[in-house]
């Protein structure tokens, strides 16, 4: 665990009260059901909501009440993009992403327009105006707006609400290639653990006012308690993984996942041998044999160990280390699962995803 | 003004309100009264500003100004200020977090989205001045040539019987509040279009 950032705030809205203290490091993310104060804490870490306590971020202390520090929040230096941008109505979208830019110098060198503009393809709405943009390209103005004004931290409000899966994956998508190109850190408030998993390494837990768990996001998010709260909701397992060969014959491309594991996504030639992606897989679509399979046309079976079965509704969940699989209670009776049971994780190559 | 009104949470806000909005529901005339007392070349107020300006309110065109303007200044307010509720609040605030201090994030943002509204209101609130009467007599007479407005010529016009006259001045009124109206109207209209996002 990091101490790039460090938080200890209390806010007050009426009768909510909202308690956190914790360190997180350069790419964090704040989960917690709808109502439990996650935008009200972004707020307050803008500076745009009074709350008491201390702030700091990269060693620097924007707040601390106990010494009378409290930077205004055109001082902090924060990159704040609100839920759906909240781009400026009157502005084009070139003067919006520049808006933040006109006044600070850039101290060293840092992110030019054409390259921003490059990076989160913009190109062909700069004239445009944002009532004339779908809810992506908004985001991705916001985004680039915030960037353009040199944040020592992004602070992102549910990147992907109100997006359809497909561009949610984009979305995520660009949020990864901004951060793994400019290296800026995050903070993502997000009700989803996918979401978290997707773009954060830490994850802080949010319910009822109070932190419920900090740490690693995996360790944190695969807990049987989050599970439950997604109800019946798709799980995706996110995975990093790295590029070892193309089979353009084969039509497949073989890669290693962060594990260890060597497994076959289908063929993706624009990714170079060597090149680190994030790959995602439906629990859905995660299949379980109590033997190494034979004779399947599936081409990846990894083996494992049940870790735990979590009952999800009329459902269950199996948790196999970092994975999560889905199985009926018919299937599980069958097999004869239990936590500990050795296992085969079994995929097609289709079922896995190149998210970015 | 309307944009303090439209803040929410501050001390007092409800008192600034009130006094703000009373020429709406109070009888005309019982603002003129008030004003007459007031300014009135004996009036507490009304004195000294004869001390240091060398003129009277009361009685002259001023009267009629200062009537106008105490009345119709509700209506401006509470457009003005409805135009700055609809703004979105995030808006300033991203723009603060952008390196805008409170004053720029006001002058670039909010009263760019809000200024239509505050148009609007100026122009409702100028057709409102066109037909004041109560407050209007009492503070500024009725001296033709001076301090006549076109409401009291009116009056007087159908007062003398001469009807036909005070249909022609009715016809006026009419034309000007249509066109207020529709000014206004438009400004609206083209506001919202800004503002749908």
């Amino acid at each position: 665990m990091s101490d790039f950032f460090s938080l200890d705030l209390t806010l007050r809205q009426g009768r909510f009260v909202l308690h956190v203290a914790a360190r997180l490091g350069e790419t964090a993310a704040v989960v917690g059901p709808s109502g439990a104060g996650k935008t009200s804490l972004l707020e307050a870490i803008a500076g745009l909501r009074r709350a008491d306590g201390r702030i700091a971020v990269g060693g620097e202390v924007l707040q601390d009440s106990a010494a009378g520090v409290f930077l205004p929040p055109e001082r902090r230096r924060l990159g704040y993009v609100p839920q759906d941008g909240a781009l400026f109505p009157h502005l084009s979208v070139l003067r919006n992403l520049t808006f933040g830019r006109t006044r600070r110098r850039d101290p060293d060198g840092g992110t030019h327009l054409e390259a921003l503009v490059a990076l989160l393809d913009l190109g062909q709405l700069l004239t445009r105006y944002p009532r004339h943009l779908s809810g992506g390209e908004r985001r991705r103005v916001a985004l680039g707006r915030a960037l353009l004004a040199h944040p020592r931290l992004l602070l992102l409000d549910e990147p992907t609400a109100g997006l359809d899966p497909v561009r949610a994956r984009k979305a995520l998508a660009g949020i990864r290639r901004v951060h793994a190109e400019l290296g800026v850190p995050l903070l993502v408030v997000t009700h989803q653990p996918q979401e978290a998993l997707a773009l954060a390494s830490e994850v802080l837990l949010l319910d009822g006012g109070a932190v419920r768990a900090v740490g690693p996001a995996r360790q944190v998010l695969l807990a049987p308690g989050i599970l439950a709260q997604e109800g019946g909701r798709r799980w995706e397992n996110y995975v990093r993984a790295i590029i070892v060969r193309h089979h353009p014959a084969g039509g497949s491309t073989e890669v290693r996942l962060d594990g260890g594991e060597a497994v076959t996504i289908p063929h993706t030639p624009d990714l170079a041998e060597g090149a680190d992606l994030l790959l995602s897989i439906d629990a859905e679509d995660l299949l379980l044999a109590t033997a190494p399979p034979v004779g399947l046309s599936a081409r990846n079976a990894v083996a494992g160990r049940v870790d735990e079965l979590i009952p999800v509704g009329s459902s269950v969940y199996a948790r196999v280390g970092p994975w999560l699989a889905h199985l009926t209670p018919a299937a599980v009776a069958e097999l004869g699962l239990a936590a500990g049971s050795p296992v085969w994780l079994v995929a097609k190559t289709h079922s896995w995803r190149v998210v970015a | 003004m309307a944009w303090l009104l439209s803040r929410r949470g501050w001390r007092g806000r409800t008192v600034v309100e009130t006094l703000v909005s009373l020429p709406l529901v109070l009888p005309p005339t019982a603002v003129g009264l008030a004003l007459l007392l007031l300014f009135g070349r004996n009036g507490p107020l009304g004195r000294p500003f004869y001390a240091v300006f060398g003129f009277d309110i009361a009685f002259t065109w001023r009267g009629v100004v200062l009537a106008s303007a105490i009345m119709s200044f509700p209506l401006l307010v509470r457009s003005a200020r409805s135009a700055f509720e609809e703004v979105d609040p995030r808006l300033p605030a991203v723009a603060r977090t952008l390196g805008r201090g409170p004053w720029r994030a006001f002058f670039e943002v909010e009263l760019p989205l809000a200024w239509r509204g505050v148009l609007a209101g100026t122009v409702l609130s100028f057709a409102r001045a066109l037909g004041e009467f109560g407050a209007t007599i009492l503070v500024a007479g009725n001296i033709p040539g001076r301090t006549q407005t076109l409401a009291l010529a009116l009056f007087q016009e159908v007062q003398m019987g001469r009807d036909g006259e005070a249909l022609k001045l009715a016809g006026i009124a009419a034309l000007l509040a249509a066109l207020a109206l529709g000014l206004s109207e438009a400004l609206m209209r083209r506001r919202e279009k800004t503002l749908e996002n």
